[in-house]
């Protein structure tokens, strides 16, 4: 699905943001695209969607080159962006002249998405509220059918149950050959949704692992004082003790966190690639 | 290299649709401006201001305006590329950047002129029927678009249109003022070169007493600048605007 071999990318004349950046994304998974700000996210799915030019090295989506935007290769890609400005006309007006331009616009699930995420019919898009609108373009971009989604803080200026109903229709809507990456900040959101999971830091990435390894090869336990030893991999305070992250060297399985999981890779990201290396 | 990469008929035809549908209001305003702007200035102001004047044609009003308001609409091509959260939309909307360029080049070209002509011809009716009953010591003299005059102006747009849609593509806002800035600049620098090659033919004696018999325009079209100078602009200014637009159009990023 996405193939990214050796990419080299800079604004202008500044330092690198990638400097041989390698990454390969099979069909069929929900990626979480983590990282703080300015770590270089955005920037990647831009380059993914063929928004911004690679300076060197490869970069292959559904079998094009990005740079290309041929319409082939535009079809198979849907792109909502955290910030956006729709045209001033009709939800109605707006599905029937921009679906004709994605072969395989399901009609029939768009009107599905939209009851399911409750918007209201026959409005214009400017009156809707920034979270309508939000759902309408995720509604739109699951009926094209496209091949990979991305979506970029998609959970932003949605309700909270908004947010839940958001999860139960992406979780629905992947499929062997269709890929969503979400790039976002609200962790908590994503929870239960996201598998594998990408840590970009400084234009690199730290961290690709699902959350099946991620369980096996870290446990999480709380205790009441500060915690020592070679195992330890990250701590943090929390009401009453902390919160540890340590190397699962028993069989037991706990659930680590996104918050968690985010933070204990930014902070030992060496100590973090030596256990996911093995 | 499959040819449906770069142009689709069917997919033209639906961005042309989506292009009329999105602008239809901004055409209807540009059109509505415009006549207004005609008939109050051009028409009522050029005659009570010219009060001896005893013949009234549209030629120069025409040509002004058709101009001007073909240059604002080129300049405006584009300009979702001047908005940074519009870019994005625009730049991923499955169309290939020929599409793209060919269907807004047609609009703002052969589109503008056609409607233009159109609309200002049946304004020459309602202005030459309402001026005729306010300003009887004047004749109104009937527009035709099909005539000499109109079709050299038509020309002359084609050539010049071109530019403005370099601008559009290459300018991330303000592309009008931009252009028109880069375009003084230029003028300056090739007037400036010219004068110096053509410095004798400028500085000799000249009279021009009967319009198009002018000694100096006559000699100046004997020089070599000047003869290659109108066959750039007439065989390579378009094509060349076209060429930079379109790979403007086509290397545009985010």
């Amino acid at each position: 699905m996405i193939q990214i071999d050796h990419l080299l990318f800079s604004y202008g004349q500044k330092k690198p943001l990638f400097d041989q950046l390698n990454l390969s994304l099979p069909p069929g998974n929900i990626y979480g695209l983590l990282g703080k700000n300015g770590a270089g996210k955005s920037t990647l799915l831009k380059i993914m969607g063929g928004l911004l030019f690679p300076q060197q090295g490869n970069v292959e989506v559904a079998g094009y080159h990005p740079q290309d935007r041929y319409p082939q290769f535009l079809r198979e890609i849907y792109l909502v962006t955290e910030e956006f400005i729709l045209p001033a006309m009709k939800m109605e007006r707006y599905v029937q002249f921009y679906s004709a331009f994605y072969p395989r616009f399901n009609h029939q699930q768009f009107e599905d998405y939209i009851k399911e995420f409750d918007l209201p019919g026959g409005q214009k898009l400017s009156a809707l509220s920034y979270g309508q609108k939000k759902k309408f373009l995720l509604s739109f971009g699951l009926a094209t059918d496209c091949q990979l989604l991305i979506l970029d803080e998609p959970t932003n200026g949605l309700d909270i149950p908004s947010k839940s109903k958001f999860r139960k229709v992406v979780a629905g809507a992947i499929t062997e050959d269709r890929s969503f990456i979400i790039s976002t900040h609200q962790v908590r959101d994503m929870e239960a949704l996201i598998d594998p999971v990408i840590i970009l830091d400084e234009g690199e990435i730290v961290f690709f692992s699902d959350l099946e390894q991620v369980a096996q090869k870290l446990t999480v336990v709380r205790q009441p004082s500060m915690p020592e030893g070679d195992d330890v991999v990250y701590y943090e305070s929390s009401l009453g003790g902390y919160t540890v992250v340590k190397v699962n060297t028993g069989m037991e399985e706990t659930s680590l966190g996104l918050e968690t999981l985010f933070n204990a890779v930014v902070s030992n990201k060496e100590k973090m690639y030596t256990i996911f290396k093995s | 290299m499959k040819l449906t990469h770069y142009f689709d008929i069917t997919r033209f035809w639906l961005l042309l649709r989506l292009e009329l549908v999105r602008n239809y209001k901004g055409i209807l305003m540009i059109f509505e401006i415009t006549f207004g702007l005609l008939f109050f200035l051009g028409l009522l102001l050029n005659v009570v201001v010219a009060n001896k004047r005893i013949v009234y044609d549209h030629n120069v009003t025409y040509a002004v305006s058709m101009l001007v308001g073909g240059f604002i609409v080129s300049s405006l091509a584009f300009k979702d590329l001047g908005n940074t959260l519009k870019r994005h939309s625009f730049l991923m909307l499955p169309v290939s950047a020929l599409e793209r360029f060919v269907c807004m080049g047609m609009l703002t070209s052969v589109g503008w002129v056609t409607l233009y002509s159109v609309i200002f011809y049946l304004y020459s009716i309602v202005a030459n029927t309402i001026g005729s009953m306010l300003f009887t010591h004047v004749s109104f003299q009937s527009f035709n678009p099909f005539g000499g005059f109109a079709l050299g102006i038509m020309k002359y747009y084609f050539v010049l249109q071109g530019i403005f849609l370099v601008g559009a593509t290459h300018f991330k806002g303000y592309a009008l003022p931009k252009t028109l800035a880069v375009l003084i600049s230029l003028a300056l620098v090739v007037f400036g070169l010219f004068y110096l090659i053509l410095m004798d033919v400028f500085l000799m004696d000249h009279v021009c007493v009967v319009p198009n018999e002018c000694e100096l325009a006559n000699q100046m079209g004997m020089e070599g600048p000047w003869g290659i100078m109108k066959v750039f602009f007439q065989y390579f200014l378009a094509p060349l605007s076209w060429g930079i637009a379109f790979l403007g159009l086509k290397d545009q990023e985010v």
